[in-house]
């Protein structure tokens, strides 16, 4: 599944904001506060709304007050058109949220795509204050809508998605991908020393959003991948010069260690004596090659404590996992990071005014003009390219 | 309105010019492009003039002399604007560095970094002719007892430098130079 496009409404710094033409690989530039996590965060809304109500989903980031944009109402509204691969129809999911008697509902909730190349918009799903009609018999992209069956439907709550709460959703290949990717989604916003804390036993298969779990990952990888994990030290060894293998060790008061083998030492390294660069670089790893990848993966701010040069690898190595895996997203204010990833992968973000605006690189005709001549991203972003011609 | 670009060694060539350009002229739109020193500059600036699409644009390619020989500089600069269809291109070179322009005007670096007196070095005989001093940002953060920072001191003496009256030929060459172009 691919997101082709995201559109946002009154969440936080996005008043008014679209994203067009959506990469496999998207990065996302902009200083600080120009709203990158904010963007991340709408996927952890979504996922937040979907596996409990938009009621706890605002209550974790303050309140529907805090959370809609500064100066509106709202409703805060999200947009999101995706496809399922790359030839099926363009899915749309629409949610619209408004405050009533100070109680958050669910003012519109839609899911609809064409049916047939040429036919209008179809509502799969048309919900608005927890009443109104779905689909009962779904013809994925075929079939003819006449045998459509429509069915008014009500919910328990006001404040609960209809695409989760309707059972009958979940044969519906449309709404049930969308669900996964949301459910499926990860953000990973790699803390340096919460992966170095040594964890008591236990069992994790998928890297923590901080990585403070790393440990027993590995410990899973080891035991349950092995293949996947030798090729983790292979890529691990080629990088970091020196490291000859990476274990996990369970002490007798049942906590697991993290240990990193140099080649020079008889003894290997606790993980929290080994440089910061090689922890993240074996962490990034351990995330990629994950064994059941992410939908959708987004990663904050890759380029920290890792070596500029590793940067490019690094980047090949989101590319490939875009390939192969889920649809991520990057976060990045890192040159380096930039000058190793394509024009039509770039978009930033810019503050006009207090609100967000989201800018594609490829777009601006003097930065693809550069790109033409052989310029690169990272420079552009250092020359201060992306905030428009004129600094004043 | 003429948009001009203006190719630079570096971010402290950047931070004096957007706050001095303004200052003297007001009718041009201007973008300041910093490279990372001299083999950045003349290795890449080709490809600005090339991929640079936005019409009536001026190049100026402002880079330090540095103790290399003016007229090969310029030369050379010069052969690739016209290789790159873009023989109008200004080049100007501050003779030594950014930091003789400052000497020309020690007025200014007394004001913005609150140092008395440091005016008076515009009369030693080692540094009246700001051109001719061989290591000038050596000199000016020896002068300034190490208080001289490269780019937010530029900046600062970009908003505040009497333009008019500096003694550092190469600085007024330069203005002259732009003032061609403008007007
Ligand atoms: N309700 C709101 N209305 C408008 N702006 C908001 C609102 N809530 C937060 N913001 C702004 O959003 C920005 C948060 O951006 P963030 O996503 O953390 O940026 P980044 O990750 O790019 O550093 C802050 O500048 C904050 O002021
Ligand atoms: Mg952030």
């Amino acid at each position: 599944m691919k997101i082709e496009q995201i559109k946002i409404k009154n969440y936080k710094a996005f008043k008014n904001a679209t994203m067009h033409d959506v990469p496999q690989m998207c990065v996302i530039v902009g200083a600080n506060g120009s709203g990158k996590s904010t963007l991340f965060d709408i996927f952890g809304f979504l996922k937040d709304s979907m596996t409990q109500n938009i009621t706890v989903a605002l209550a974790k980031r303050g309140g529907y007050k805090e959370v809609v944009s500064r100066n509106t109402k709202g409703p805060i509204e999200f947009e999101i058109k995706f496809r399922e691969s790359g030839k099926s129809e363009l899915v749309t999911y629409h949610l619209a949220i408004g405050l009533e008697n100070n109680q958050p509902i669910i003012e519109r909730e839609i899911l609809r795509y064409r049916m047939g190349s040429k036919g209008l918009p179809y509502h799969f799903l048309d919900f608005s204050r927890g009443k109104g009609t779905a689909v009962t018999n779904e013809l994925f992209y075929q079939g003819d809508i006449k045998e459509l069956k429509r069915e008014e439907q009500t919910l328990a709550k006001t404040d609960i998605l209809a695409i989760k709460g309707l059972a009958q959703f979940k044969q519906f290949p449309a709404a049930a991908t969308f669900g996964d990717l949301i459910d499926k989604w990860h953000v990973s916003d790699f803390h340096i020393n919460q992966a170095r804390t040594t964890k008591d036993d236990g069992y994790a298969e998928h890297l923590s959003r901080e990585g403070d779990n790393l440990a027993l990952v590995t410990k899973f990888m080891y035991e349950q991948h092995n293949d996947l994990f030798n090729s983790i030290l292979d890529k691990l060894k080629k990088r970091v010069p020196g490291i000859e293998s990476v274990d996990s060790k369970l002490t007798d008061e049942g906590s697991v260690l993290l240990r990193f083998q140099d080649g020079s030492f008889k003894d290997p390294f606790l993980a929290r004596y080994v440089s910061d660069g090689t922890i993240k670089m074996f962490a990034y790893l351990v995330l990629l090659y994950d064994p059941n990848k992410h939908p959708l993966l987004c990663i904050e701010e890759p380029e920290n404590q890792l070596y500029p040069t590793l940067l490019t690898e690094l980047a090949e190595e989101f590319k490939e996992y875009s390939n192969v895996g889920g649809q991520v997203f990057i976060s990045t204010h890192s040159p380096d990071f930039l000058n190793a990833v394509e024009l039509e992968d770039v978009f930033w973000l810019v503050k006009n005014a207090g609100y967000t605006e989201i800018k594609r690189a490829k777009d601006d005709s003097l930065i693809a003009s550069l790109i033409r001549e052989g310029d690169k991203m990272g420079y552009l972003w250092k020359q201060g390219f992306f905030e428009g011609v004129n600094p004043r | 309105m003429k948009h001009l670009v203006f190719l630079l060694e570096e971010e402290s060539a950047k931070a004096l010019l957007e706050n001095l350009l303004p200052r003297i002229f007001q009718n041009i739109t201007f973008k300041c492009i910093p490279f990372e020193g001299k083999s950045d500059l003349e290795g890449n600036f080709v490809k600005k003039l090339k991929g640079y699409n936005v019409p009536n644009t001026f190049f100026v390619i402002l880079r330090d002399q540095d103790s290399a020989d003016c007229y090969v500089i310029k030369n050379n600069l010069k052969e690739k604007c016209v290789d790159a269809s873009k023989p109008d291109t200004l080049i100007r070179i501050a003779c030594q560095e950014l930091e003789s322009w400052y000497f020309g005007s020690l007025v200014s670096v007394e004001k913005v970094l609150n140092i008395s007196n440091l005016s008076h070095y515009s009369i030693d005989k080692r540094y009246r002719i700001p051109d001719s001093i061989v290591n000038p940002k050596q000199e000016l953060k020896k002068i300034t007892n190490q208080k001289y920072r490269q780019v937010s001191s530029s900046r600062e003496i970009g908003n505040i430098m009497d333009y008019r009256n500096n003694t550092s030929k190469s600085f007024n060459v330069f203005i002259e130079g732009l003032k061609r172009i403008i007007e």
